[in-house]
């Protein structure tokens, strides 16, 4: 019940930690435009030069056009094969892929763990024993859990390797760099060597996550916290699932806001509209900056400031 | 000497923290060998022995030694009173968001640093890194200002906060052109940019620290006198007169050019620094619109004849001044929309920045006079003779208006109508490199750093300006065509630097100057290479 109570703990962490992330985000001040182009929601035709609306005459008398298509066709290579750092740092890609997409078919492995535990719960009827759809999800969870772990444990020796041997990497890392990486190389390690030794149909995953559905209920079968490295990995994952959105690791999902509140964020300001109400609240808050020339006392509201002209040089 | 330098080091005493020794910058191709072995020619002691110079070969601001231990004291108080306000909303409302993401998330994985021209040009000095300085204000503000901050320091990456530190910091981030083409590679979305943008504001907004260039002759001067040339009312429409006389005589086309007039469709402005420096640009944007029949007017009120805002670059709080001030004039005028004349920064802080900061009847639509002007060439009121530019031309991109606005393609398309002899850069569009004079460059030049510009940050467009002109004969004069008066400015800085004029006939100008030049009802043209005219009727 110890490893239990321990993968409930850090997913409670996980779940706070990602949402005050997230809540914060959502809560923070509308800013200033900062877009930078390509803005990959932009039409077919203007996405391919990296164009934008503001390149049409009067665009404010158009129709906006956006292309929710051109964005997910972006975001998808973006996120699963990071597309960007294979055009822009190939050496570094070919370490950083197989570290990241181990990490994914890890999350996807998690899911079809969860969604066995499910149709186990719901009973015969949802995953008949022996049927098409059982094998076929039996398959997938061998397939990319073992595919993960072996692609996790090559691209986090890969990404250590790197940031030890490249002057460049190492003169900007720290020891909390170092322990990340190696935290996370453990994990795939210990789970390797639970699958590779005891596990290898992961039926004692299924077991284990079953049991999380069910406050500790296992199938019968091996479930590894019955052996060092298979407690090792439910621990090591239990505490890396609460360690992500600490750290500056949570860039995997946080990546989100950088894209759609900063890179692309190109809506225009209308009259009337959300992000005008937006901006007339912010023009009231009052500033404290020193500089003589702001001339910012506490009372004096950023329109105040910004509808005089400075007194001071400094 | 490339001392591989770790961020820590900003607060290490030495006299020079970085120096670029003969041999060390990036090599140009003939007949410009003779420029590789060139240096920044150092700094006159009996100038600089009350300001801070231990950063690098060049001084940007200039800050004064502070007199004793308390001053320093003091200045460290301010600078970590700022850093603090930098993360609060009340004062950073504009960039908060931004902010902290780029700030919490760099892996450190140094993609940016191959994109940053000024890194590569340097011979890769580790100070010019896009990372560096911001992983030094990551540093100070994880240490200084978070909970437990001086024990996990060790964990996550120590350094002192001293004077010797604040000093170079400030310096620092004015070796960045803020192009952004960092931001544009990071494959998380990181904005080194952005956060060498937020240290100048730091200095500016809370210890009253910016270039002299930017504030007291930029800003200020352009809130209190009305253009940051210095230029007056009087004097702006004495430039005015002498431009249309001079307009006159060059192409033989009369052009009046209309100020103030209420419900005109179009305000035209201007960076007033085109009037003394470049005039045929101002002549040559009111004969297009005069022949192409639009409704349009200058302003002569203050600022309003000025589209000039340098606070884009160093201070919110100045920037929002000048916007507000700009697009009040417009909503006075009764005009229909602003159109930006040939100024990349005016271009995205008064379009794109300024968007998220004028409200209700102050938020006059805003549009680029390249958009206006692609309009006009396409549409068929105009005729054009495009043999008349029958010389090589190539197209710088300015930042401001490429990658910052997505604005690609209507230059282009006006180029293939009137420039047969049009060729790319390499990189081009959203890629592009900046000119070197960016984020207030171009007009910095106190103490050498008009020397660092040309040799370090403006290197990169050369090679690629040169690059594009590769297998013209050198007697064969070439045109670069710069939409932007910055840009403009530092292209004109790098010809003349380099003597490529004379080694490689290179001439430069902007987009309106060609188009005049191939207008079939031109008597005379308006572009000139050395005493040479670009055509002969």
């Amino acid at each position: 019940m110890g490893f239990y109570a321990l993968s409930y703990l850090c997913v409670a962490v996980f779940v706070i930690a990602t949402g005050w992330l997230v809540y914060r985000q959502m809560t923070l001040p509308v800013h200033v435009r900062w877009e930078i182009y390509p803005v990959q929601h932009e039409t077919t035709a203007k996405v391919a030069y990296g164009g934008s609306y503001m390149e049409d005459l009067n665009w404010w008398e158009k129709k906006r056009e956006s292309s929710l298509l051109n964005e997910l066709k972006y975001m998808a290579p973006e996120i699963l094969f990071l597309r960007g750092l294979w055009k822009e740092n190939r050496s570094l890609w070919r370490v950083s892929f197989p570290f990241h997409f181990g990490l994914y078919l890890m999350i996807a492995t998690f899911g079809l763990l969860v969604l066995h535990a499910l149709l186990v719960l719901w009973g015969e009827d949802g995953l008949p024993a022996g049927g098409a759809a059982r094998s076929l999800l039996d398959g997938l969870i061998v397939l990319a859990g073992w595919t993960g772990l072996i692609l996790g444990n090559i691209g986090s020796l890969g990404v250590l390797y790197r940031r030890l041997a490249d002057p460049e990497l190492r003169r900007y890392s720290s020891f909390v760099d170092y322990f990340n990486i190696l935290f996370i190389f453990l994990f795939f390690l210990s789970a390797f060597i639970t699958c590779l030794l005891s596990d290898p149909f992961l039926q004692g995953a299924k077991a284990y996550t079953f049991g999380l559905l069910t406050g500790g209920h296992s199938l019968n079968s091996y479930v590894p916290g019955q052996s060092v490295s298979g407690g090792l990995a439910i621990v090591l994952a239990s505490l890396l699932v609460a360690y992500i959105p600490l750290t500056h690791m949570s860039h995997m999902y946080m990546k989100y806001f950088f894209y759609h509140n900063v890179k692309w964020d190109d809506a225009p300001n209308r009259q009337g509209g959300s992000i005008e109400a937006a901006i007339l609240k912010n023009l009231e808050l009052k500033p404290t900056w020193k500089a003589k020339h702001v001339e910012a006392d506490g009372r004096k509201s950023w329109r105040d400031i910004a509808s005089s002209a400075p007194k001071e040089m400094k | 000497m490339n001392k591989r330098l770790k961020p820590s080091a900003m607060a290490e005493p030495s006299d020079c923290l970085c120096h670029i020794e003969p041999g060390e910058l990036s090599p140009l191709p003939p007949p410009y060998e003779d420029f590789n072995q060139a240096t920044i020619p150092p700094l006159k002691p009996e100038k600089v022995k009350n300001i801070e110079t231990s950063l690098d070969d060049t001084v940007a601001i200039g800050i004064p030694k502070p007199a004793s231990k308390e001053e320093e004291e003091e200045l460290v108080r301010q600078f970590l009173s700022g850093l603090k306000k930098l993360f609060e909303k009340e004062n950073n409302w504009t960039f908060l968001q931004p902010l902290m993401l780029s700030m919490e998330h760099c892996a450190k994985c140094q993609t940016c640093s191959n994109a940053c021209p000024v890194y590569e040009m340097s011979g890769r000095k580790e100070i010019y890194r896009p990372i560096f300085r911001a992983e030094v204000l990551r540093r100070i503000y994880k240490k200084y200002l978070k909970p437990g901050g001086k024990i996990t320091a060790k964990l996550t990456g120590d350094i002192d906060l001293n004077w010797t530190t604040i000093a170079r910091l400030a310096e620092l981030s004015y070796r960045c052109t803020l192009c952004r083409r960092c931001a544009m590679v990071c494959p998380i979305g990181v904005d080194n940019g952005l956060i060498n943008h937020e240290i100048r504001k730091l200095f500016s907004q809370e210890m009253g620290i910016a270039p002299k260039e930017l504030h007291e002759k930029g800003t200020v001067q352009h809130l209190r006198v009305g253009s940051s040339t210095g230029m007056n009312t009087l004097a702006a429409k004495d430039s005015i007169e002498f431009i249309q006389e001079e307009m006159e005589e060059i192409t033989g086309y009369k052009v009046e050019i209309p100020w103030d007039v209420e419900g005109a469709d179009i305000l035209l402005l201007h960076n007033a620094g085109e009037m003394l420096a470049w005039p045929e640009n101002v002549g040559a944007f009111a004969i297009i619109f005069q022949a192409a029949g639009l409704s349009w007017t200058l302003s002569s009120e203050a600022v309003g004849y000025d589209a000039v805002n340098y606070g884009l670059w160093y201070d919110d709080v100045q920037f929002s001044r000048v916007a507000v001030r700009h697009a009040d004039i417009a909503r006075r005028l009764k005009v229909k929309k602003i159109v930006i004349g040939e100024c990349g920064h005016a271009h995205k802080a008064l379009t794109v920045i300024a968007d998220r900061l004028l409200t209700g009847d102050l938020n006059v639509p805003r549009e680029s006079a390249l958009v206006t002007l692609e309009d006009i060439v396409l549409s068929g009121k105009l005729q054009f003779d495009p043999r008349r530019n029958d010389f090589p031309v190539t197209l710088h991109d300015p930042c401001n208006v490429v990658r910052a606005m997505g604005i690609v393609e209507p230059q282009r398309r006006i180029l293939r109508k009137i420039a047969l002899r049009f060729r790319e850069m390499t990189p081009h569009g959203v890629e592009n490199y900046c000119c070197g004079g960016g984020s207030g460059f171009a007009i910095m030049s106190g103490y050498n750093f008009v020397h660092w510009r040309n040799l370090v940050s403006s290197r990169k467009k050369f090679l690629q300006i040169l690059n594009a002109f590769q297998g013209e004969p050198r007697e064969v004069p070439k045109y670069v065509c710069a939409p932007c008066s910055n840009c403009k400015g530092a292209i004109r800085d790098i010809i003349s630097y380099y003597h490529a004029e004379e080694r490689s006939r290179l001439y430069y100008g902007g987009l309106v100057e060609l188009i005049v030049n191939a207008m079939a009802g031109m008597k005379k043209p308006i572009i000139r290479f050395g005493d040479e005219p670009s055509w002969r009727s």
